[in-house]
């Protein structure tokens, strides 16, 4: 196999350095075999034809996101690599479990900290990290939420160390997406490698939607066979509308934007052709400030007014449940281990990544000494931006940053460079290793947690970069998980 | 169904609709350009299609080339092929949840072949009805795709009725445009080839060809144009559609805008199914257009109100 010059480049890091998913040592690793095997038998241009079909497929589908300048929109795509990421069967199950045995705590934790706080009491998780964590909203406390599911749609993303040991890096519990792609992704490997998913025995990912709106409809306030289930979005200029449209498709449900509702005597309606029509549960991919003018950001369009009190009633359910970012916040996550152990008396699954708070004078005296060895993140940013990347930025870059952290140190985290696993990226007619993440999408419903087996496997397509944001230049791959 | 998507249901039907009609009056002018071109002039398609002052008009009213680059791309002329498919597909994609799959991609697919560099190059250089007939194709798919794979419901029936609507309003447009090289006088004789020309523009030569067998005539250009219920482009033929797909938007929750609407659609209906080409002609041609197309304007307005008001 070694003789194809298809792997000629595909250079393996030096041992105990970085997890390489497809080869090790000896050689191509098991699940890879079949594909390898695959790859080097078909002629070298044959890959490239494929990855311009691939790139035809996503355009004519109008799998993209339209940038806007100088009043034109272009549309682009969010750049895919067609070598499949694989997951075994036993790496799934463990990931499967930990998940789950995550989400139920995350989940406890949420009920907790909008109620009675036991945990904040007993002194587990520090009450001025949450009082000062600005996605803490105070809206909600007391709110009853429907079967207690405040995460009913979560993006866990997990990386893998040197030794292939997989990590949570962040919890995404407030409006998670990517879910599109991993369906997407997988349509598209149908076409462009026929035959291969059946041969390998690639567990299907399209129960999704099915999945996500059989838990949609059982939140419904009103007891009825056919409760008005809806998404809303931001609208067509949002970079995720591609994923709304598809959702709303893939599940039947319609699609609205703020304008579209209106909130009377406590009860969210739609304006339609034949007058107004109440809405049972809003699936929202607006974020928690922009949902309510009345309540949070005054100046929002994307929301609807009069929203949280109808919420509160208990006239609608929202997905995912609002203040969830007290969750997934990045100071809060280092405690996520100790809220396993606090709600459900188990030891965790999935390991947190080493996480130093810079709100802890010693642990701050720690980071800034060895900074060149860390990655420190502001807490509340999301998409890989306010970063700081210790072994490449530059001294003054450094410096800068320092300064940041001194203003409030509470809001940033430390940890140690993590190499992120690599994986085959077909790249100038040739694999090449780039480094990757998983995002698995967990599901939870009054029947309890679904994880579909698959996700979106997020890649950085810069040779070295550990910057898998689709923001920052990364791309995508399809994720197989395999039955056996 | 929300009034948002309606509306744009309708604006997307409405757009293709214009889109195609177009297309078809550029490609028939372009042919008849190379019949006479010591006489022919773009003006009349320029003053009902765009909105360009009069001296711009005689700027290039003689140059072929100019004004099908204006009329099919140009980026600043918003009756221009490139911004109707841009618009129609804006309109499309924020209601992909209410279309099929294929007709989204039906028409994001066009929306790739007008912004090509390639056509831009091939509309000045090359045949230019060659570049046209690949856009009208574009069109003729969409209706196809519309036709075959749209669930007939609510959805289907807003589309429709910006169709047929924008229809009735080319339709008359048309003729007016046409008319007006005549100063609309329904008995002057003139070349055979002028009338072909607007019939083929309208697909509906072959028509007339076994329905009137008298020759080349005004009145019964006009005659098939207006009031002929066997040719889908007649005026009173997407009235009839019109009234038809607006008949089952009945419903109990909007009496006082059915009722309303109804009684519009219906007064036209009527204005044109008792009347003829010798009372056109009686009242004058181009009076009469005026006459229906703003009833159609106001169609078109009253919708709007109790239909598509959702802000």
């Amino acid at each position: 196999m070694h003789e194809s010059p298809l792997l000629d480049n595909y250079t393996l890091p030096a041992a105990n350095t970085i997890w390489d998913e497809m080869m090790n040592q000896h050689g191509v690793r098991d699940p890879y075999k079949s594909i390898a095997d695959f790859l080097t038998s078909i002629p070298a241009d044959e890959l490239t034809r494929k990855e311009e079909l691939a790139k035809r497929l996503f355009m004519s589908q109008g799998i993209t996101f339209t940038v806007y300048s100088s009043g034109e929109g272009i549309e682009k795509i969010f750049p895919f690599d067609i070598i499949p990421r694989i997951i075994t069967a036993s790496e799934w199950d463990f990931i499967d479990r930990g998940i789950k045995q995550r989400l139920r705590a995350l989940n406890l934790f949420l009920k907790d900290v909008y109620h009675q706080q036991f945990i904040l009491k007993d002194g587990v998780v520090p009450v001025e990290l949450v009082y000062s964590c600005p996605h803490y909203l105070r809206e909600m406390n007391g709110v009853n939420v429907p079967h207690d599911i405040y995460v009913h749609v979560a993006g866990i993303d997990l990386i893998r160390d040197h030794d292939g040991t997989f990590y949570v890096l962040e919890d995404n519990l407030r409006t998670p997406s990517g879910v599109s792609y991993m369906i997407e992704n997988r349509e598209i490997t149908k076409r462009i490698f026929p035959d291969l998913l059946p041969q390998n025995h690639v567990r299907p990912v399209t129960q999704y939607p099915n999945i996500l709106y059989k838990n949609l409809k059982a939140l419904s306030p009103r007891k009825i066979s056919n409760p008005n289930v809806v998404l809303l979005t931001p609208g067509i200029f949002n970079s995720a509308y591609f994923e709304h449209t598809t959702l709303a498709r893939l599940m039947g449900i319609e699609l609205v934007e703020g304008r579209d509702l209106v909130v009377e005597n406590h009860k969210v309606y739609m304006k339609t052709t034949a007058g107004l029509q109440q809405v049972d549960v809003i699936y929202r991919r607006v974020d928690d400030h922009y949902l309510d003018p009345l309540v949070f950001e005054p100046s929002s369009m994307l929301g609807v007014s009069g929203l949280l009190a109808a919420y509160r009633k208990g006239n609608v359910a929202i997905v995912n449940s609002i203040g969830n970012g007290v969750a997934d916040d990045k100071a809060i996550y280092v405690y996520v281990p100790d809220m396993i152990r606090y709600y459900l008396n188990e030891e965790p699954i999935l390991k947190n990544v080493p996480t130093y708070q810079l709100g802890k004078p010693e642990e701050r005296e720690h980071v800034l000494q060895n900074i060149n060895t860390m990655v420190v993140k502001k807490t509340n940013e999301s998409g890989g931006y306010g970063m700081l990347m210790g072994h490449t930025a530059n001294d003054e870059e450094i410096a800068k940053y320092i300064q940041e952290i001194l203003k409030d140190p509470r809001q940033f985290i430390a940890q140690p460079v993590i190499n992120l696993s690599s994986a085959p990226c077909y790249i100038n007619d040739k694999l090449a290793p780039r480094r990757v993440d998983l995002r698995p999408f967990a599901l939870c419903g009054p029947d309890g947690i679904e994880i579909v087996p698959g996700g979106l496997t997020r890649v950085a397509l810069k040779e070295g970069s550990l910057v898998v944001n689709s923001s920052q230049g990364g791309g995508s791959k399809d994720t197989w998980v395999l039955a056996h | 169904m929300l009034s948002r998507v309606a509306d744009s249901l309708y604006w997307m039907s409405r757009y293709v609709e214009r889109t195609d009609s177009i297309l078809r009056i550029l490609k028939i002018n372009q042919l008849s350009s190379q019949d006479d071109q010591e006489n022919f002039t773009w003006s009349p398609v320029l003053e009902i299609f765009t909105e360009l002052a009069p001296a711009e008009i005689t700027k290039i009213e003689r140059n072929n080339r100019k004004v099908l680059h204006y009329m099919v791309l140009d980026r600043n002329n918003p009756n221009s092929v490139y911004n109707m498919v841009m618009l129609s597909r804006e309109n499309a994609k924020g209601v992909q949840d209410n279309i099929t799959r294929e007709l989204w991609q039906c028409l994001n697919e066009f929306y790739h072949v007008v912004r090509d560099p390639k056509l831009e190059k091939n509309l000045q250089t090359e045949d230019p009805v060659s570049v046209l007939d690949t856009l009208i194709r574009q069109c003729m798919l969409y209706y196809g795709v519309s036709d075959i794979t749209m669930f007939r419901g609510e959805g289907l029936c807003f589309m429709n009725l910006g169709k047929y609507l924008e229809r009735c309003i080319q339709s008359a447009d048309i003729l007016d445009v046409k008319f007006r090289d005549l100063s609309y006088d329904l008995d002057k004789t003139t070349d055979t080839t002028y009338w072909k020309y607007l019939l083929m523009s309208v697909s509906g030569y072959a028509l007339y060809l076994k329905k009137y067998r008298t020759g080349f005539e005004a009145r019964n250009v006009v005659d098939q144009v207006l009031f002929n219920t066997d040719f889908p482009r007649s005026v009173l033929y997407s009235i009839n559609q019109l009234h038809r797909y607006f008949t089952r938007l009945k419903s109990d929750q909007n009496q006082e805008g059915y009722s309303k609407v109804d009684f519009m659609i219906g007064k036209l209906k009527s204005k044109l199914q008792y009347s003829d080409v010798h009372a056109v002609s009686r009242i004058g041609l181009h009076h009469y257009l005026t006459d229906i197309t703003s009833d159609i304007y106001a169609i078109g307005n009253t919708l709007n109100q109790y239909y598509f008001a959702y802000s």
